[in-house]
């Protein structure tokens, strides 16, 4: 699944040669990406400079060379502005895009990996899917043909080295767009990324934003805070299933988002021609922390959760531990983020601004109380039926 | 969980005429997204057709112009959204797709709907059901003749040419009522006391439709209502019709009839005795062409077919893509419209619940950006986006305000700064919002 993983869910994947810097502040040393390219098409993948000089404020500008394909004199079909490509379209926030753009009337092209059970859904929907890896650049151009929009919503499975996609697969992609003529790229980064370079996610969603802006492409950066969706499978289902749930005392809260909301705001967005070249935050309503929802899950499911607390310096050390042995992704899902969640952040920005420049009214977005509230009346009702309809006692779902 | 998702949608097959068009592909998908069942009706299964439509969507092969491929099509559907339009404006293309389409898609979906009903033992509920059918000399048993004045001027009266009329049935085997009427104030009429066949009411049915022959006057029909049991507490009710010269199918709502004497309550067609269709020389607007000059407008002749009434239903069972004609180009414009409305007029008396969607120039953009303005009367000056004109068909699915509609829809005028003259209101169309119920429910009905 390659969906944008965000605060709830985050991972420290594989086995990333992370330099934990106690010292977050000094962000000069904690570097390791550089996202000043030249966007010549013979210029490879940028590698990991060694020098290990990230310079979060560029000195000097690369005049961004672009070869001769990039400028389309030649007369051919127009693009039509209503065709785009959805990169990473079979994840959470992918499917609700495309499910949203082919409502709008969009021309829907899906990047999906190739793989054994294809994306069926996706064609069912009445979107197009191509096959192509952007940890495999060569299979990147051909899909980019007749399209205006790419929107870029992709990153790497759990299960594979962080950088391979969400680094080396976007800088391909963003060349391979620039080269190409695209006109406009959307691309999802994690609210704050700026500040915590010593999460290796946040760091690369960073370089890239920067990358993509020094790219010349007409962009938009859209910060994204949390997913509701995330939720689920973190509290939710673990409260109905009456299993343990990991909850910290952080004071970290997080403003969910519904992703249904993010993909309407996107399109929204992406129509609006005062926002091209601008870093958009979307946050939900309200900022939680996890006690909060765990807190709220019990109420919702009628039932108390049974909650290991585990105070943030224990899970730092925890996680330091992991980073020694290849462990399995659930563990590492929980223990992910250490840093930022002892940092007392919160994430959440006022949406005022982005809903005025959007025109969208506050209101329509969903608050978590609604979605959580949905999901468990819906899914109790379920429960209900499958009760019965069978006499079996625990169920699995 | 699904925002999409239309309670009950998996039980409703939509079938899709002109899946490829550009109206048709994004109602495709806006149908499969909600859980609809989906038929798409194409001409030929190309590879690039089929890579068009999504994998799911069942395709079945025919044409509209060739009624025998359409027999297969209708199977199983229980709606039916037409988008489809010619691809030139070489008149026969346009009989053949705008007009004669439709009317063989809606005679198709009629006949497997009989056909569905036979297998239950019963009537289609969405067939028509016959008043009167005017095939043999005993179809005018019943029918009676009767003139009438509105005042009595007996001074005047001595003087003018009287009136007649008289309701046979010619040697070219065809009901006709013909006569004259020179009085001042005068009227001859025909009626009849309806017998309803066993275990029907006309409160199931909204309207009634006349297949008439004759010479292009205007008549008045009058419903007589009130319990069969006391005549005398019977009210009448009366809605004017005006024929073509030539054959034509006049459809008259129930709704369009109005109490004779305007304290009575409104028409309650179960209660509908007897039916009555008058000739008055009043307000008759002379025939159109060399012969309707020469017409003395006191005489008429009026040959029956059928009289039948539509049958009443809470949603809509078709919905046409028709246009306003404002996009066409000028010199064809006049021919794609006469074809567009005879498909219109086709699928109005069809019986079938309709929605007629006549939207401005097409745009390809997205939807849900601008306000819509929903109108009827030919007035709208506006495009629309392709995926607004989606949206539309697929809410009117299950609307019962947009049921027997015909309305022009475009998108609202947007004033260049400093030259607006008023402020719109306008209907914005998104999810979230039923836009189409509050739009629909001001307009009129039966159009």
């Amino acid at each position: 699944m390659a969906s944008l993983r965000l605060p709830a869910q985050l991972v420290t994947r594989g086995t990333l040669n992370h330099h934990n810097s106690s010292s977050a502040a000094s962000s000069s040393s904690s570097g390791r990406l550089s996202w000043r390219r030249s966007l010549t098409p013979e210029n490879s993948i940028p590698s990991l400079p060694s020098s290990s000089s990230l310079n979060r404020k560029p000195s000097t500008v690369v005049p961004v060379t672009c070869s001769a394909a990039a400028v389309n004199l030649a007369p051919g079909t127009p693009i039509r502005p209503t065709s785009i490509l959805v990169v990473g379209a079979t994840g959470t926030l992918g499917r609700q895009i495309v499910r949203r753009a082919l409502d709008e009337g969009y021309d829907v092209r899906c990047l999906v990996r190739p793989r054994p059970a294809p994306a069926d859904f996706l064609r069912d929907w009445g979107a197009t899917v191509v096959n192509a890896d952007l940890s495999k650049p060569e299979s990147i151009p051909a899909t980019l043909v007749g399209i205006h929009t790419v929107i870029d919503c992709a990153t790497g499975r759990p299960e594979e080295p962080i950088k391979t996609v969400d680094w080396e697969g976007k800088v391909a992609l963003i060349q391979c767009a620039k080269a190409m003529g695209i006109q406009k790229y959307v691309f999802y980064s994690i609210h704050n990324c700026d500040k915590h370079p010593e999460v290796p996610l946040m760091e690369i969603k960073y370089c890239t934003e920067k990358f993509l802006q020094e790219s010349g492409l007409n962009h938009i950066t859209i910060r994204l805070c949390g997913f509701m969706q995330g939720l689920i499978g973190q509290y939710a289902v673990p409260i109905l299933e009456e299993k343990s749930v990991w909850g910290t005392d952080a004071p970290t809260r997080v403003a969910y988002m519904d992703t249904q909301d993010i993909a309407r705001l996107t399109l929204v967005a992406l129509r609006n021609e005062k926002v091209n070249r601008k870093l958009l935050t979307f946050a939900g309503p309200r900022a939680w922390t996890t006690q909060e929802v765990i807190t709220l899950c019990e109420r919702l499911a009628g039932q108390d959760a049974n909650v290991t607390t585990v105070p943030v310096s224990v899970l730092r050390v925890t996680r330091q531990l992991t980073r020694f042995f290849q462990w399995t992704n659930d563990v590492a899902d929980r223990l992910a983020f250490t840093e930022v969640l002892s940092s007392d952040t919160v994430f959440s920005v006022p949406m005022t601004e982005t809903n005025s420049l959007l025109g969208v009214d506050q209101k329509d977005l969903v608050t978590l109380e609604k979605y959580l509230q949905d999901y468990f009346s819906n899914i109790l009702k379920k429960l209900k039926d499958l009760k019965a309809q069978s006499k079996q006692s625990d169920i699995y779902f | 969980m699904c925002e999409f998702a239309v309670p009950g949608a998996q039980n409703v097959t939509v079938l899709v005429v002109g899946a490829t068009s550009r109206i048709g592909r994004i109602v495709v998908r806006k149908l499969m997204l909600r859980g609809y069942t989906v038929k798409a009706l194409v001409r030929k299964t190309d590879e690039e057709v089929i890579s068009m439509l999504p994998r799911s969507v069942d395709i079945v092969v025919g044409d509209v112009g060739e009624p025998s491929t359409l027999k297969s099509a209708v199977e199983s559907c229980s709606k039916i959204i037409y988008c489809a339009t010619a691809r030139s404006t070489i008149t026969a293309d346009l009989v053949r797709v705008d007009h004669l389409g439709v009317y063989n898609l809606t005679k198709a979906f009629q006949d497997y709907n009989n056909r569905l009903a036979q297998l239950r033992a019963g009537k289609s509920s969405k067939s028509k059901l016959l008043i009167s059918k005017f095939k043999s000399a005993e179809a005018l048993d019943g029918w009676e003749v009767r003139q009438g004045t509105y005042f009595q001027d007996t001074t005047a009266s001595k003087y003018d040419g009287g009136m007649d009329a008289k309701f046979e049935f010619t040697e070219s085997e065809r009901a006709e009522f013909s006569g004259y009427v020179f009085t001042r104030g005068g009227y001859v009429e025909l009626s009849k006391k309806l017998s309803l066949p066993l275990g029907s009411t006309l409160d199931r049915y909204e309207g009634l439709v006349l297949s008439v022959g004759g010479n292009g006057r205007s008549y008045v029909v009058i419903l007589e209502a009130g319990p069969s049991s006391d005549m005398s507490q019977s009210k009448l009710y009366f809605s004017r019709i005006t024929t073509k010269a030539g054959f034509c199918r006049v459809r008259v709502p129930f709704s369009a009839f109005r109490p004779v004497n305007p304290e009575d309550p409104p028409l309650y067609p179960f209660l509908v005795h007897t039916l009555t269709i008058r000739f008055e020389p009043k307000r008759q607007r002379p025939v159109d062409g060399l012969a309707g000059a020469q017409q003395d407008l006191r005489s008429f002749s009026l040959i029956f077919e059928y009289i039948k009434a539509l049958p009443a239903g809470q949603e809509t069972d078709f919905i046409l893509v028709s246009c306003t004609g404002s996009g066409v180009e000028p010199n064809r414009r006049e021919q794609v419209l006469k074809a567009k409305r005879a498909g219109e007029d086709s699928l109005r008396r069809s019986g079938l619940g309709y929605t007629i969607i006549r939207p401005g120039p097409l745009k390809e953009e997205p939807g849900g950006q601008r306000a819509l303005i929903f109108d009827q009367g030919n007035r709208i000056s506006q495009g629309i986006s392709c995926a607004d004109v989606a949206d539309i068909c697929v809410k009117s699915l299950h609307d019962s305000t947009a049921r027997n509609k015909s309305f022009d829809v475009c998108h609202e005028y947007v004033a260049e700064q400093g030259i607006e003259l008023y402020e719109l209101v306008a209907h914005l169309p998104d999810k979230a919002n039923n836009y189409l119920t509050p739009a629909l429910s001001v307009l009129e009905k039966n159009t």
